[in-house]
């Protein structure tokens, strides 16, 4: 072994670690294998003196990659945080003692190689050099100027940012703009609101930070987070303009009518959509004495939107409530499947109650010429004719306006492919099981073939990837709905509202203020250099050594934010500000050349190999888990936490994401003797919950070409096992581990052992 | 310390319930409680009064009670008849709320020279016994405590329903799992057996009128308290006591089953409790199913 | 009695639901059931009505006059007032149904004239008419007779052993029927509330047919 300078190794004894292996051979393994010329003992590592031990030898300058074999990564991260160091954790405490029988002949094993793996990765770790080319914008792009892009417009201002906002009409205000009143979103919730548009206009146009352009549409997006080159063209002529990040407010439009027949829609000019009478109240002119609402007109209809658009309801209720307070002698009958009123929305629906609307539940059979409308009544367990109503109102749902409806769809050239916009990814016309889905657990349904999405495209990015913003389902740009509101698949971009999905105006309005900090967020970041979450910080990015590069592409393909561009002479090239740093390139090269300062397919081999394998006479087989460090790696934690005993014979790499991780990461382990190989990631398919969309996907495909490998190798499939867990999952984890293991004992051991 | 109670007895004290008549007579002075007659009270109308006549000369029936509760100076009225309580009570409440029915009964009462402005408080007398009374006061009466006796505590539906949990009920109680009956049994040193039937109801006047349709109910009640192995079962409602007691000889016609078991009011294991006589003072020598094991605790 | 309930022209014609909220002692809440079904999972003689509380709310929302005024809920309902207090919405759900069946019988339908509460109740108004109390004994023999003498002697017979062991046991008043003293005064009392009575009912019924 080298001279390993620049190493210092920190060993803790606290947290029952001492009693249970013994650290003194640990510290043995830090002098002779690595040559380690600092390797200290304490009983309290965390504490103040320790901490202050630690953060002399680095300030002294001999100490740069100090390696803390202690707790998990996960916790204690502000205490071993030292300036200018590259802080190396080795999991001792929730990944050895808490989860293996103390003095133990396999327990002290597993700590030997969890100390090796560690000052192998603190070797194979360089300090990342942050990236930070060109000018830097700070100014925000707000496009579309309706409810949420003029409330998203203050709250930048209001943050202190510069803001264009671009609307694509001749007026600011959006659909909101041409309402009577709106859903309450303050106190009292019982009675419907004055239209706060025609206010929000007037501040956004006294504001000094805030440049409007209507009649505007973004033509081109191109550069990266903190440098985006839009192009706007207005009319005729067409500018330029640098910002730092952009916040969607498309919005929404009406469901299309017209697919409506069934409901008696264009049959008589009686029957209206709810836009259609918002537009009649604002105008003042609606002498209807008998209303009949039809919730969900072509919502939560497998025909037509699968989904709930959350707000129909009490719209319908707000009409009802307007019609009634116009003419007390009005009946209106609301027919629903379920009222859907959420939260402080039930005040608004007593109000109706106490008014008189009258709330029928069942199934509308038919909508006749003469407006006899037959509900299959379930409240009284009848088919009842509604007869004598002079207007019916269908409450349709919200379109996505992801979109730009009013540009061609473009069509695909003779030879030209799909663009990778969505492909080997989620189907993003699955249903997802969400609250507003039509059904308990939507069947599976066969996967769509994919077309071009109808209309142009909103922001016309110039990304190898295509122009388009990618979908999660339904249309709406998310990317991970659950866990990170407000964001897309393109860093740097951030729809909200209704284009994001269903969503009344006071949830609008704090979403405006959501994308809008974490627009803020980015552009502070991308400015040192710096990762957007989840990996917030990171300064390291992926560099690809051309030389090697054979074009193939997998890399461009495979990005799940479409980070990576094309030369003109196909080579990739890779825009730092749009990484997300999930090494999913780095896991798709075939020939590793792609790496970054601090992470590297050859750091994982490394680690991998510097393990002791046992010969097979010793009876000790060995289990690779490279496990996804956002919800596999946690739920071990959560297994030692809960002092969930599994087998000692894993040893545990964490991994940014399962998609960085290699074929050849499998074979090298393989080669040099490990039995068996977990990859371990979150869940993937149409509910995925990776935190970079589809790592876990692209692990379970690679998987699954692995087998072919193993054939070659002339090894058991069974060696190989891509697994999903949660973070939750501490008990299932531990039987997923020992099972497998059980396996590996039926088929035995790896033949190129000791080869 | 005694304190004087406006006290409306209603006609079953006279007659299908005169043994909780007699044990709450027997205990009130023990209590604190001086109970003193409305001077010529009539019948409260009951459940079914309306029917005949209309809601209006029904509430009469209580307006002219409440009349002449009102002049003899007190602020309370308190009755120990869940039916009682219930029709009284919630004309009270009406003749306060809505200014229409209160002229109008008031309109009917000046025919004899009557007049009620709804100014009284309508009571029970368990809700005295919980508020005013306490249970330690209780406890602190008790010279034989009834060690050893397991009681089904069956609070019914009225006594706590649809008032117990109001402001003007006195808060006193739950609507659904009313504890005041556990309460008292414990303080007279018996033991409450669980009993989930606790608030169930009997069948009330549709059990007198038409008896096959709740059969059924009170054989649930019955099938728990035999459970759990109930010595008796214990209320304050009239019509609880002489339902359950007068349908058991039907129901085990009816069902094949073999119920003897007594249901006494909590006043009269008070009354036993306290020391006083088990047949004169507790009356329990009109039970129709004989509380023998009360009794020889109130002889030995 | 003037009959004037409103006539319904077809399902969900508000007249009667709207005359229910005006006419019916605690009518006026019932806008505000949603039909959760808390009162007729509640009831414990839910089982043996034609609809439940719930439902028979809903057949008024929808202007089924007939059914609801014939329907058997309204005199199976054992004033247990548990749905009354568990109701979310603050129906009051037992008053209301005893007030529809002051209507039913009001309005002459042979199936609330028949109900056998109609006649125990008629039965009761009577003693408390003329004694001022109820007699227990009295009250329920004219109701046993109220269904004809066969009825009556049957019913009698089948209660008779109950009966005999409560006068066994002094819990039920032979002899004379006890009275309250100024009867006459309240005779005058309930003479004059029938009277309003029906003075305001009568004037309901002008409002229903302007």
């Amino acid at each position: 072994m080298t001279d390993q300078n620049g190493i210092g190794v920190y060993l803790c004894s606290g947290c029952a670690i001492g009693q249970s292996i013994d650290v003194d051979a640990l510290s043995g393994i830090a002098a002779s294998e690595f040559k380690v010329p600092i390797c200290k003992t304490h009983e309290c590592l965390c504490g103040d003196e320790a901490v202050a031990m630690i953060a002399e030898d680095v300030a002294s300058g001999g100490v740069e990659k100090p390696v803390i074999a202690a707790c998990s990564p996960r916790v204690m991260t502000d205490r071993f945080q030292f300036d200018g160091a590259q802080v190396i954790r080795a999991n001792m405490r929730e990944q050895v003692v808490w989860c293996h029988p103390p003095g133990d002949e396999d327990t002290q094993m597993l700590a030997n190689d969890q100390l090796r793996m560690a000052i192998t990765r603190a070797t194979k770790s360089n300090a990342p050099e942050p990236w930070k080319e060109g000018e830097f914008s700070d100014k925000i792009l707000v496009v579309g100027g309706g409810y949420v892009g003029l409330s998203a417009a203050l709250e930048a201002s209001r943050a202190g940012t510069d803001v264009l906002l671009v609307e694509r009409s001749d007026q600011l205000g959006g659909n909101v703009r041409r309402w009577s009143k709106v859903l309450p979103d303050s106190p009292p919730y019982g009675t419907p609101r004055d239209n706060p548009v025609p206010g929000l206009i007037a501040a956004v146009e006294g504001d000094a930070r805030i440049s409007v352009m209507t009649d505007a549409i973004v033509a081109q997006t191109s550069g990266q987070p903190g440098q985006f080159k839009v192009e706007i063209t207005n009319g005729g002529s067409t500018s330029e303009e640098m910002v730092g990040a952009i916040v969607l407010a498309t919005g929404w439009r009406p469901y299309d009518p017209n697919k409506l027949g069934h409901l008696g829609y264009g049959a008589s000019p009686d029957v209206v959509t709810n836009v259609e009478l918002e537009e009649m109240l604002a105008a003042g002119k609606v002498a209807k004495k008998n209303v009949a609402f039809i919730q969900c007109a072509g919502s939560r209809d497998p025909d037509h939107l699968p989904y709930c658009s959350s707000v129909c309801c009490g719209v319908s209720i707000k009409h009802a409530l307007q019609l009634i307070e116009a003419d007390p002698d009005v009946m209106a009958y609301v027919i629903f499947q379920e009222l859907r009123t959420p939260g402080v929305a039930e005040d608004l629906y007593r109000a109706a109650q106490d008014a008189g609307v009258i709330f029928m539940k069942g199934d509308v059979k038919s909508v006749g010429a003469d407006l006899t409308v037959v509900v299959d009544d379930a409240l009284l367990g009848e088919e009842v004719p509604l007869q004598g109503l002079d207007m019916v109102v269908l409450a349709t749902g919200m379109v996505p306006n992801s979109t730009n409806i009013d540009l061609p769809t473009r069509e695909l050239g003779e030879d030209e492919e799909m663009p990778p916009l969505l492909r080997s990814d989620i189907d993003t016309t699955a249903p997802i099981t969400v609250a507003g889905y039509m059904g308990e657990e939507p069947a599976a349904v066969e996967k769509r073939e994919e077309t071009m999405p109808e209309g142009g495209p909103l922001l016309n990015l110039k990304y190898h990837q295509g122009p388009h913003l990618p979908m999660l389902a339904d249309g709406f740009p998310d990317s991970h709905f659950i866990c990170f509101p407000y964001e897309s698949r393109r860093t740097g971009i951030y729809p909200c509202g209704p284009l994001r999905r269903p969503m009344d105006m006071g949830e609008a309005g704090l979403d405006a203020a959501g994308a809008v900090l974490k627009a803020i967020q980015t552009i502070r970041l991308v400015r040192d250099g710096a990762s957007v979450h989840p990996r917030s910080g990171d300064l390291s990015y992926p560099k690809i050594g051309l030389e090697p590069c054979t074009k193939c592409r997998r890399c461009t393909i495979e990005c799940p934010f479409g980070a990576i561009d094309e030369t003109d002479k196909d080579y990739p090239v890779v825009n730092p500000a749009r990484c997300r740093r999930c090494g999913t390139c780095m896991g798709a090269c075939p020939v590793r050349t792609i790496s970054f300062d601090n992470y590297s397919i050859d750091m994982l081999t490394s680690m991998a190999k510097s393990c002791e394998i046992p010969d097979e006479f010793d009876e000790k087989p060995r289990v690779l888990i490279l496990a996804c460090e956002n919800d596999a790696y946690p739920a071990l934690d959560m297994a030692g936490l809960s002092r969930r005993n599994y087998s000692a014979f894993v040893r545990i790499i964490p991994v940014n994401c399962l998609g960085s991780v290699s074929a050849l990461n499998v074979s090298d382990a393989l080669s040099v003797g490990y039995d068996g190989i977990i990859l371990m990631g979150c869940k993937s398919g149409d509910n995925y919950q990776c935190h970079f969309v589809k790592g876990s996907a692209m692990a379970q495909e690679r998987a699954a070409n692995i087998e072919e490998t193993l054939a070659s190798m002339m090894l058991e499939k069974e060696r190989v096992e891509a697994m999903e867990v949660e973070i939750s999952d501490a008990e299932r984890v531990g039987q997923l581990i020992d099972d497998f293991v059980a396996t590996i004992d039926e088929i035995g051991f790896n033949p190129f052992k000791g080869f | 310390m005694s304190k004087s109670y406006t006290y409306y007895p209603g006609c079953t004290s006279r007659s299908s319930s005169m043994h909780l008549e007699k044990s709450l007579r027997a205990i009130a002075p023990k209590l604190g409680m001086e109970l003193n007659e409305i001077e010529d009270w009539n019948c409260c109308g009951t459940s079914v009064g309306h029917i005949a006549e209309g809601r209006l000369p029904n509430a009469a029936l209580s307006a002219r009670n409440l009349a002449l509760a009102k002049d003899r100076g007190e602020d309370d009225v308190v009755t120990a008849c869940a039916a009682c309580f219930i029709h009284t009570h919630d004309a009270n409440e009406q003749i306060r709320e809505d200014e229409g029915f209160k002229a109008d009964l008031n309109e009917a009462l000046a025919e004899a020279g009557q007049a009620y402005d709804g100014s009284l408080l309508v009571r029970h007398v368990c809700e005295v016994m919980v508020k005013d009374v306490g249970v330690d006061a209780i406890k602190a009466q008790v010279t034989n405590p009834l060690t050893g006796l397991k009681v089904a505590g069956w609070t019914g539906c009225q006594t706590v329903r649809p008032f117990a949990a109001t402001e003007r009920g006195g808060m006193f109680d739950d609507f659904d799992d009313p504890k005041f009956m556990r309460d008292f049994i414990e303080a007279c040193g018996a033991e409450a057996v669980e009993f989930a039937n606790n608030t169930s109801c009997c069948g009330g006047s549709v059990a007198v009128i038409s008896p096959q349709k709740s059969l059924q109910l009170m054989k649930t009640i019955l099938d728990e308290a035999k459970e759990r192995e109930a010595d008796c079962v214990a209320t304050p409602c009239p019509l609880c006591q002489q339902n359950l007691e007068m349908y058991q000889d039907l129901i085990n016609k009816e069902f094949g089953t073999d119920f003897q078991i007594p249901v006494v009011f909590y006043s009269q294991l008070m009354a036993v409790a306290f020391g006083l006589n088990p047949l004169t003072d507790a009356a329990l020598n009109q039970q129709m199913i004989p509380a023998t094991k009360l009794v020889e605790m109130g002889t030995k | 009695m003037t009959a004037h309930l409103p006539e319904t022209k077809r399902k969900y014609d508000l007249t009667f639901a709207r005359w229910v909220s005006r006419n019916v002692h605690g009518g006026d809440k019932l806008n505000m059931c949603m039909q959760c079904g808390v009162c007729s999972g509640s009831c414990p003689l839910g089982e043996q009505m034609d609809y439940g509380p719930r439902r028979l709310f809903m057949m008024i929302r929808a202007g089924m006059k007939d059914e609801v005024m014939k329907s058997d809920t309204i005199w199976n309902c054992v004033a247990c007032y548990r749905s009354e207090v568990r109701c979310p919405r603050g129906v009051p759900v037992t008053h209301i149904l005893d007030s529809l069946s002051v209507v039913a019988v009001r309005e002459g339908y042979a199936e609330a004239k028949n109900a056998e509460t109609t006649r125990f109740a008629k039965a009761f108004w009577w003693s408390a008419k003329k004694f001022g109390l109820t007699d227990e004994r009295l009250v329920t023999a004219l109701y046993y007779f109220s269904g004809g003498i066969g009825e009556g002697i049957r019913k009698g017979m089948a209660n008779q052993k109950i009966a005999l062991r409560m006068i066994g046991k002094k819990r039920m008043h032979v002899g004379m029927p006890r009275k309250i003293k100024r009867r006459g005064e309240l005779k005058k009392i309930l003479a004059k509330a029938v009277e309003i009575e029906n003075r305001n009912d009568a004037a309901a019924g002008e409002e229903v047919k302007s």
